[in-house]
């Protein structure tokens, strides 16, 4: 019965068990927040990755999958796909609505998507990629109050899911990085300014006279076409959160951009024959191309899976068409079947590679903390094992003994991974908003508060000095110096953005705590703890009493 | 008649890295029940180590002869026997009291108690104990500094609570080492006038001293030297 009694005394009757406390909720907050953040990041980068392309892609080169209706219809029908959407991938030349200095057009190398967006819709989450929409409640809440988008007028505008204006002239949807006058801000958000420089006075790429695209058509034995021209109207603008993506990507309607790459169905003439008309003899057909298909797989079926399945249903697809009779086009044997991860391992494998450099590096994180904890609570039990000798003197048994100090360090360490686990989930849930604090000067309140507590710091050294009380002396000594670094770092501050949104390929930081690690790392503060009390309790718990009780 | 304590060729070798250091080289002696004996010799002569075997909170050699307690040879107990040695059969009162800091008098006074029952008994006993404890701390002359901290007690209090400790659980026989050795003649009086009385209720006393006068109030003195026990 005595157990309790002593486990509540050495919790309440020193400064230690605070410490303690303070350290396993400190180490445990740290680990969790390193982690979350890390993880979540590269999460990010890959989640982005399958919500730009699908979980599987058929893909070939420039001159194209014929056929592809009917493949998505073999496709779609598969138990393990959902939705197949078509796309072709090409580059062009973007000439933007807005001059250079010198009085020419600014003209950008973009990647062209040609997409048909309800498919596309059905296998990306493309329409909330969509800048110019009308934001979700939730999206509103989080907007600055001037944020355009909350402008019904632009809203109404917001016409990008169609790929088409009101009056059917072809549509461009751009992303929001191609315009240099949508300017991400240190909180992520873009402000979107007129040519002259004015703040946002209703100007923004949908609203402008529209843009000429470029292309250059290939034909399938590998020489160039013509250039086709076109001018678009823009549409909308899309923000993947994919820097590299925002910079270059320009969607068109895929028919628009079939046609220019002459990847449209279109009648075969032979090259002697005449019909009755004396024009050239239609001889058979050219199926419309798609150089993409992107899939999505049904719930529960791994991307690997569906991709094995799109695989075999594309042979099947092929024996067919081989079977058909009259086909003047044949579809190509053999198509690039990848998993998203495959298809965007040049972006995915660095960051694999850092995950890999990461977990190393959180286990040595995890490491030291834990030998940390498990330090305080040897020299925490350590300093008790002459109260050990006495209780064992006077009968009490090992289990009884070593009980006491099982309560002492499962309390301190459940106590501190709780408070360890609030604490990163308050640090890491604001955590964009300390990193925009960051990102300016410090307030001068805090400035003046500063100093002010700096003059407070020394006169209590002074008065430590004075009064000859040497722990009050060095403790304000060394808080006054501390004062004065922050005071110092304050002034100076100006400002610094961490968080490169066009580093980082995200605009924000990622604020989701990883639930699995604040479970693990909770639990191992708690066992680091409970190890550490117990272990070197366990000893002297062992040693005869006579010798504990010589310790000092 | 058996003897209530019985040390017999008892060896006792401490090792210090390689040098072995013989304390009790063939020590012998036996305690009577009701007996009061003090136990004699030069500082380092091994007084206190005797005891400690006697109290069963050290071991002898492993070629040493037995140390018995009603007979029953203690190096024989297990662990459950051994705690229960130390908790009821003897008391012990330490030369540097050894009280717990985190506690007051009455919790330490009651600590050997408290280790002997279980939580359902003492939620059944709890005032009962307190009370005891209390009555017999008053009979220490303590009763006025019952919800104090060992560190706020002088040094004569803090054997009186140390002696209140050792006998709680009314043991058999109480070993007591140097009880009055930081003490003043007054005090230490004081202290061995409460342990007389004991002894004269039918507790069984062996104290450790190196002051005649404290000796010559035991009925039989034994004297320590060259790790043997001279009667
Ligand atoms: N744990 C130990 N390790 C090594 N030597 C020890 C140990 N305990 C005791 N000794 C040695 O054993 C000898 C006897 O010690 P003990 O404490 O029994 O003497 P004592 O007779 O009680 O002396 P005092 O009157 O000063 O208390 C001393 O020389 C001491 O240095
Ligand atoms: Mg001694």
């Amino acid at each position: 019965m005595y157990a309790p009694l002593l486990a509540n005394r050495y919790l309440t009757s020193r400064i230690i068990p605070f410490i303690a406390v303070a350290a396993v909720a400190l180490c445990v907050a740290l680990v969790i927040i390193v982690v979350s953040v890390m993880s979540g990041f590269l999460d990010m980068v890959r989640e982005s990755g399958k919500t730009l392309i699908g979980d599987v892609v058929v893909s070939r080169d420039i001159t194209g999958i014929p056929y592809y209706e009917e493949l998505i219809r073999d496709i779609e029908a598969l138990p393990e796909a959902e939705a197949a959407s078509p796309i072709i991938e090409t580059y062009g030349l973007l000439q933007m609505p807005y001059g250079t200095s010198d009085g020419g057009s600014s003209i950008e190398t973009v990647q062209v998507w040609g997409i048909d967006p309800a498919t596309l819709d059905r296998v990306t989450e493309y329409r909330g990629k969509l800048y110019w929409a009308k934001p979700t409640d939730e999206a509103a809440r989080t907007m600055l109050p001037d944020d355009p988008r909350l402008d019904p007028m632009y809203q109404r505008q917001a016409e990008g899911f169609a790929l088409a204006t009101a009056e059917g002239q072809p549509g461009l949807v751009t992303g929001i990085e191609i315009s240099p006058f949508n300017r991400r801000t240190t909180d992520g958000s873009y402000r979107t300014e007129s040519p002259l420089g004015k703040q946002d006075a209703g100007f923004f790429l949908p609203n402008t006279s529209g843009a000429t695209l470029t292309l250059v058509p290939v034909t399938d034995r590998g020489s160039l076409g013509g250039e086709k021209k076109r001018r678009f109207a823009i549409v909308n603008e899309f923000q993947s959160g994919v820097y590299q993506i925002d910079a270059q990507r320009v969607l068109a309607p895929i028919a628009v951009v079939q046609e220019m790459l002459r990847l449209d169905r279109a009648p075969i003439v032979s090259p002697d024959e005449l019909d009755e008309n004396g024009r050239p003899k239609v001889v058979g057909e050219s199926p419309a191309r798609a150089t993409t298909i992107v899939v999505k797989a049904a719930a529960g079926v791994s991307p690997a899976r569906l991709r094995d399945a799109v695989n075999a249903c594309y042979s099947q697809f092929v024996d067919r068409k081989l079977g058909e009779r009259g086909l003047r086009v044949l579809p190509p044997p053999m198509v690039s079947v990848a998993t998203w991860e495959e298809r965007l391992a040049d972006l995915i494998g660095p960051v694999q590679k850092e995950r890999e450099m990461m977990r190393i590096l959180f286990s040595i994180v995890y490491v030291v903390c834990a030998a940390l904890v498990l330090a305080i609570f040897w020299a925490i039990v350590q300093e008790k094992t002459r109260d050990i000798g006495i209780l064992r003197a006077v009968g009490a048994s090992r289990v009884g003994v070593l009980w006491i100090f099982l309560r002492y360090g499962l309390l301190i360490g459940v106590v501190g991974s709780m408070l360890g686990v609030l604490l990163a989930w308050g640090i890491v849930a604001r955590l964009n908003d300390i990193h925009d604090l960051l990102g300016m000067p410090a307030a001068t309140w805090l400035k003046v508060l500063a100093w002010v507590a700096c003059a407070g710091g020394l006169a209590l050294t002074v008065r430590g000095l004075v009064r000859a009380s040497a722990l009050h002396t060095v403790f304000w000594f060394f808080a006054t110096v501390a004062l004065v670094a922050i005071g110092v770092a304050l002034t100076l501050h100006r400002g610094f953005l961490v968080w490169d949104p066009s580093v980082y390929y995200f605009s924000r930081i990622p604020t989701r705590i990883d639930l699995f690690t604040a479970t693990t790392t909770m639990v191992g503060g708690i066992v680091f703890s409970v190890i550490g009390a117990a272990i070197p309790a366990a000893r002297a718990a062992d040693t005869d009493p006579v010798k504990s009780l010589r310790y000092e | 008649m058996t003897m209530l304590l019985a040390a017999e060729h008892v060896k006792k070798t401490y090792r210090l890295g390689k040098v072995a250091v013989p304390v009790l080289r063939d020590a012998s002696m036996t305690v009577a029940e009701g007996e009061w004996v003090s136990i004699v010799g030069s500082s380092g002569s091994g007084k206190s180590t005797l005891l400690h075997l006697l109290g069963g909170l050290d071991r002898p050699d492993a070629d040493s002869g037995p140390i018995r307690f009603n007979g029953a040879d203690l190096r024989a107990f297990g662990p459950a026997r051994q705690n229960h040695y130390r908790n009821r059969d003897v008391g012990f009162v330490f030369q540097f009291y050894h009280l717990l800091p985190e506690l007051t008098v009455l919790e330490n006074a009651m600590l050997p108690a408290l280790v002997g029952l279980s939580r359902l008994r003492w939620l059944g006993e709890r005032s009962a104990l307190r009370d005891r404890t209390a009555e017999l701390l008053k009979t220490c002359g303590l009763s006025h500094r019952l919800g104090h901290r060992p560190a706020e007690l002088s040094g004569g209090e803090r054997q009186r609570v140390a002696i209140a400790r050792a006998l709680i659980n009314e043991p058999k026989v109480l070993l007591a080492d140097e009880p009055t050795g930081n003490l003043d003649v007054r005090t230490g009086s004081g202290i061995l006038d409460l342990l007389a009385e004991r002894q004269a209720a039918g507790l069984t006393l062996v104290m450790v001293t190196h002051d005649e006068s404290v000796a010559a109030r035991a009925h039989r003195r034994v004297r320590i030297a060259d790790g043997a026990v001279e009667h």
